[in-house]
């Protein structure tokens, strides 16, 4: 099962891939890119020229010997990361 | 790293899908390192010469595709169908036209599908060599059973395909939408055990991920729905031109992370690649310039001797076999035509036109075509060149790239009857229609992203019309730049996300038409070389436009329909019906004084080419008394001779104001016909081959050049040597490289003028000595810029009668009647206002509103009518068409009704009474009688009897309203004639006693608009050329960027003007007015109504509030000519329609015209 969070997180980035996150204080050393997506914003019901996309990364991730699967969302409006969902 | 190859990409030629031009991309592929690039448009080949001339220029290998639907429905509603791209392996491109070709031909018109089999037809060869190559991809059935894990379906569709397709692959792509890898992940498993071959794709369609939006907003108004994700093709913006080493990531993806499988993904794309690369010239032949493959035409012998033949005798046809002239032309261009292997051609042409004539149609030749002989001797065409001084190197030359285009005009009703005898005749595997690109543009653009963004249909109609027709990149501009607009409330921040992407709409292809006159004339391969998609019409189009005809070395005749040959041959009908007289219009004399006295006194409404505002002024300071004068004018009332400043020079010297100034004494000849004045390419030609003696195909290989800054510098390069080399001094060198300097590229193709002056000529015979016919003629066929309320005046300030329409006398079209007697011929013949007298013209069926084919056929058919009700059961109009018959008086003359008289009583039968009637029989033909036909008969007792003077009758200024509403003219009075009262009141000047009036004087003027116009002028402003018409005549009126702030947005929102000018004498009889300030007509007649005669006095007597003029930037040519960007482009239309400012009152049709030229193809009627 996975448990929903939704909290802000700062993320190293490597060749176009998160490579490190600290979330709670834990530092985080992605082991393994599962899946990776895209959602474009619905550009049409704001008023801004260009609302951005949203990219979505689902990881495995380890913070010492724990290792968990992790669903990341970058917002390229906004320029923050999110840590949306984990399954640990 | 060896480069990557797109093989899936869409261009804006994927109509309302793709946003990026073929140039565009392939310079972008050039840019990444790419050797070679597909374009895959869907549902057809339509940027596919444009896709191989832009990989050619950036040295990149093209490959070619298409997009193809393979079911005609889709399986859920909503969805779009499933999709196959299929690429031409090398030397498959005929398997891949006509494979397109049956697409459109199996499927409905815009909706062309292909089965499995009818692929595996086209996929191979005689020797079962494969032609082309299928890809299924994530949109294919394989891979929508695959992504809804439907994987033993799948494997079926898959084992399908492949059992008839040879060269058959799996296209994976990833646009990093959800769960998108992971189809192509088990799409690429699938591909692997069975066996079949997987390449990478970007299922492109934008150059870069900005693309994006313009994406969505396509896809919304391709579906007619607004813009919603579930709408939206593409989630993510990645379906981008990507370069090699992001494709090398998504592979990677794709393939989970497997370097080795990731590899051999991509050499496996590249291999299909490289088995697909076209040559380019063997589809575009027109790249290679030195011997160009051409299309040539069969006509069953061989045509060099034949044509040979055909000339010798038309020497003799035409009384020219004496001619040495004739015999030294006619050698030099035969020369030419056989070293491009054209004899055929010019047979097949040749054949046309016979056939066209036979069918008892006008034809005439026009355009550059005039100017050869051999068009002349073979009967394609009556001008003579020799006579008028034309040279064959305008048409046709050595040195010339591209192909001879012959034009020919034929009357524009029976344009299409044409077409089809020419189908018949060749039959549709050698013939075919050429196409064009609908773009968007401003109003478009708009509509189609108003309904993407949801917004209410009569929000969007508002904002689109408010915009005049300029590009949709020009909305901004337009927005701050045009008076009109910059007040009317669309500045809203809230449209500002619409009008952005309307700009980025621009130029996108957006629907494809029917050309309005190319023919392509081929061989039984044609189709091998095009493909070809049925038009609306039915007729076989090409899906090449017609640059892409030429390039791709194909050959066409241009069949142009011209409502003034129809006109004229309506005319020509009508003569004979009421008098009886056949007239010979190819024969009549080229020198009838009459007929050029009119013309000088501008009274040429009507007439072809010489009827617009500018026009008229311009021939009545020219005052034509010959062909040749006529041939003049036409040519200078052109942008390139106006802004070149050639008009004043040639009038100054025409009319002896100033000696006519030649370069040097060897130039006299060339330049002697126009006073010393370079009006025609043919001069252009003539100072060159002078000056540089090299010849005249050289002179026209240098005439091209000059069009732009850089190829004057070029041409001055060789020419200033060149003649210095020839023996002309330093000073006539100079002299003579001002002038063409000067000329800049500009100026007329005097064969082309030749070709024009003829029509001309005779449309101003027709109007002078039969009036009447031939103002029937112009308002049954409408070939002119005038509506034909004004069409209408001209004819009654001829003299001619109008008469309203009457169902016993009226016909289909407009019939001409014998009224009186005619005027009698004083010496030079009866004055202007007396050339129709005794004539007059009958209101058609047709001209009524609503009146459908059928309806008119049956109440032509039906006359004559006894009554109101016998009227109805026979022709059987519908309600609103009989009750808009009476209202317009179609039953005065049956019942004796004079409506608008002072004398109607209660008691007396009245129109009003009528359309009661109507509605009673409309009422009892429903109820009692449509089980059965025969009981029609049974109400008549009934309906028989009218009982009058129920109603009261219809006043006068309400006959007019009906017939301004209902037939779109005034017939029984002058709409002005209401405001007599008024304008007596205020001091204001009729247009026939302008010419009493001092030059400078400031006067007042009245009348309907006409016509406005806003066309290029020497000074680079916008000016407003409107025609007022005040029932004595037209008044013209100029309107300057000075005055625009306070006058533009009344004078294209208003239709009936009070404008303050000044009078400026043009000439002997012309006159016309600078304006100064401009009003309502009708704003001011409520005033005066209200407030009286003072108060309007007062609004006359106001300072207009100072306001900023017109914005934009002019642009600037390179001989110093500047032009406003918002010229010839013609009036804001909302503000015009009145919509803006809304005026009520007004009636809906078309009243006016705000459109330039009166040539051209017609629009559909």
């Amino acid at each position: 099962m996975s448990r929903l969070y939704g909290d802000p997180i700062e993320v190293w980035v490597r060749d176009g891939q998160p490579a490190q996150f600290v979330w709670r204080d834990r530092l985080y050393a992605v082991r393994q890119v599962q899946d990776h997506w895209v959602v474009a914003r619905e550009w049409w019901k704001t008023h801004d020229a260009d609302p951005g996309e949203r990219r979505f990364w689902r990881l495995e991730a380890a913070a010492g010997r724990d290792v968990g699967t992790y669903e990341l969302r970058f917002d390229t409006a906004s320029g923050g990361w999110l840590l949306l969902r984990a399954w640990d | 790293m060896t480069s990557f190859t797109h093989l899936h990409v869409a261009s804006a030629y994927s109509l309302r899908y793709g946003t990026a031009f073929p140039d565009a991309l392939a310079r972008r592929a050039a840019e990444h390192g790419m050797d070679a690039l597909a374009l895959t448009d869907r549902d057809g080949l339509y940027g596919a010469v444009k896709h191989i001339q832009a990989c050619h220029a950036v040295g990149v290998d093209p490959i070619v595709g298409v997009d193809l639907a393979t079911e005609t429905r889709p399986a859920r509603p909503g969805d779009e169908p499933a999709r196959i791209v299929v690429l031409a392996r090398s030397g498959g491109w005929a398997a891949l036209c006509r494979l397109v070709t049956a697409a459109h031909h199996a499927g409905e018109r815009g909706e062309p599908y292909v089965t499995p089999g009818m692929v595996a037809e086209h996929a191979t060869g005689p020797d079962g060599d494969p032609r082309l190559v299928v890809l299924l991809g994530p949109r294919s059935g394989v891979g929508r059973a695959v992504a809804e894990r439907r994987d033993e379906q799948a494997r079926t569709l898959l084992a399908a395909w492949r059992s008839v397709v040879p060269e058959l692959v799996v296209e994976l792509s990833d646009l990093f939408g959800y769960h998108e890898a992971n189809i192509a992940t088990r799409m690429l498993a699938l591909a692997g055990s069975m066996g079949v071959p997987a390449v990478l794709t970007n299922a492109v369609r934008y150059l870069d991920a900005a693309g994006h939006q313009v994406g969505n907003v396509l896809d919304a108004a391709r579906k007619l729905v607004p813009l919603h994700t579930r709408h939206v093709e593409n989630p993510t913006a990645h379906a981008y031109l990507k370069d090699g080493q992001e494709m090398a990531r998504v592979a990677f993806k794709i393939c989970g992370g497997d370097a080795d499988r990731a590899g051999r993904l991509l050499a496996r794309t590249r291999r299909v690649a490289e088995q697909c690369r076209l040559d380019p010239v063997e589809i575009v032949p027109l790249l290679d310039e030195d011997d160009p493959r051409l299309h040539l035409p069969e006509i069953g012998e061989d045509p060099v001797p034949l044509l040979r033949h055909r000339c010798e005798d038309g020497l003799i046809d035409r009384g020219m076999a004496r001619s040495r002239d004739a015999r030294e032309r006619l050698a030099a261009e035969l020369d030419i035509i056989e070293k491009k292997r054209l004899s055929g051609y010019f047979i097949a042409v040749a054949g046309i036109t016979d056939m066209i004539r036979s069918m008892g149609i006008r034809c005439a030749i026009r355009g550059s075509g005039a100017g050869s002989l051999v068009n002349h001797l073979i009967g394609i065409g009556e001008v003579n060149p020799l006579e008028h001084g034309l040279l064959m190197e305008r048409f046709l030359s050595e040195g010339r790239r591209g192909l001879p285009d012959i034009d020919v005009d034929v009357e524009s009703a029976r344009r299409l009857d044409c077409y089809r005898a020419i189908l018949d005749r060749y039959g549709e595997a050698r013939v075919a229609c050429v196409s064009m690109m609908e773009t968007y543009r401003a109003r478009s653009a708009l509509r189609d992203v108003g309904a993407a963004m949801g917004l209410p249909p009569h929000e969007i109609d508002v904002i689109a019309k408010a915009f005049p027709h300029v590009r949709a990149k020009q909305i901004s501009a337009a927005l701050s730049d045009l008076p009109e607009l910059r007040d009317s409330g669309l500045n809203d921040r809230g449209l500002q996300n619409m009008f952005r992407l309307a700009e980025r709409l621009d130029g996108l292809p957006r629907h494809i038409a029917l050309h309005p006159c190319g023919v392509l004339i081929g061989n039984s391969a044609l189709r091998d070389r095009t493909p070809v998609e049925r038009s609306l019409l039915g007729f076989p189009m090409s899906q090449f436009d017609k640059d892409d005809v030429e390039e791709a070395g194909l050959l066409k005749l241009d069949v142009l329909g011209v409502r003034m040959q129809s006109a004229m041959a309506y005319s020509l009908k009508e003569i004979e019906r009421v008098d009886g007289e056949k007239v010979e219009l190819d024969a009549v004399p080229h020198d009838d004084r009459p007929t050029y006295d009119m013309i000088r006194t501008g009274r040429t409404l009507g007439c072809f080419q010489i009827e617009s505002p500018g026009q008229r002024e311009l021939v009545a300071k020219l005052e034509p008394r010959t062909m040749h004068d006529l041939i003049v004018d036409i040519s200078l009332f052109r942008p390139g001779p106006v802004n070149s400043d050639m008009v004043t020079p040639y009038l100054e010297a025409r009319h002896g104001y100033r000696e006519p100034f030649y370069p040097h004494d060897r130039l006299k000849d060339a330049l002697r016909e126009t006073n010393g004045v370079v009006v025609f390419h043919e001069q252009v030609l003539k100072i060159i081959d002078v000056m540089t003696g090299k010849g005249l195909s050289f002179a026209e290989k240098m005439r091209r050049t000059l069009g732009t800054p850089a190829g004057r510098e070029i041409v001055r390069s060789w020419f200033v040597p060149l003649a210095r080399e020839n023996g002309f001094d330093d000073a006539a060198v100079d002299k003579a490289w001002k002038v063409l300097d000067a000329f800049g590229g500009f100026g007329f193709c005097k064969a082309h003028a030749a070709a024009f002056a003829l029509p001309t000529y005779q449309s101003a015979w027709l109007k002078r000595h039969h009036a009447a016919a031939f103002f029937a003629g112009v308002l049954t066929h409408e070939p002119g810029m005038y509506p034909n309320r004004v069409i209408l005046d001209e004819a009654r300030q001829c003299g001619v009668d109008v008469l309203p329409l009457d169902v016993n006398r009226s016909g289909r079209e407009w019939l001409v009647e014998r009224t009186g007697p005619v005027a009698p011929g004083g010496p030079g013949g009866p004055g202007i206002g007396e050339i129709g007298r005794g004539y007059g013209l009958r209101v058609p069926f047709s001209a009524v509103k609503g009146a459908s084919d059928a309806e008119v056929d049956r109440m032509v058919a039906g006359r004559p009518y006894t009554s109101m009700a016998d009227f109805w059961e026979r022709a059987r109009p519908s309600r609103p068409t009989a009750e808009r018959i009476v209202e317009v008086g179609g039953f005065d003359a049956l019942y004796g009704l004079r409506p608008g008289e002072p004398r109607w009583r209660p008691g007396e039968l009245t129109r009003r009474d009528l359309v009661a009637q109507v509605g009673a029989l409309d009422r009892a033909s429903s109820t009692g009688v449509a089980a059965s036909g025969a009981a029609v008969q049974l109400p008549m007792g009934f309906t028989e009897q009218v009982i009058p003077g129920e109603l009261p009758e219809m006043t006068e200024v309400e006959a007019v309203e009906a017939e301004l509403a209902i037939l779109g003219m005034d017939v029984s009075r002058h709409v002005i004639a209401f405001h007599d009262e008024l304008l007596d009141a205020i001091g204001v000047t009729r247009s026939k006693d302008l010419l009493k009036q001092r030059n400078g004087a400031e006067v007042l003027v009245a009348g309907v608009k006409v016509a406005t116009q806003t066309p290029a002028v020497r000074s680079g402003q916008r000016v407003i050329f409107a025609t007022l018409d005040d029932s004595t005549g037209p008044v013209d009126l100029t309107f300057f960027e000075s005055v625009q702030a306070h006058t533009a947005a009344t004078v294209f929102g208003s239709w009936l003007l009070l404008a303050r000018g000044v009078v400026r004498r043009t000439g002997g009889r012309a006159v016309s007015l600078r304006a100064v300030r401009c009003w309502n007509l009708l704003d001011l007649d409520r005033l005066w109504r209200a407030e009286g005669i003072g108060a309007v006095r007062a609004v006359l007597n106001e300072q207009p509030a100072s306001g900023t003029g017109v914005g934009g930037r002019p642009i600037e040519y390179g001989n110093g000519f500047r032009q406003s960007p918002y010229s010839d482009i013609g009036p804001t239309p909302g503000v015009r329609e009145g919509r803006i400012r809304g005026h009520p009152a007004e009636p809906q049709r078309r009243l006016w015209h705000a459109s330039s030229g009166s040539s051209g193809p017609p629009p559909g009627r």
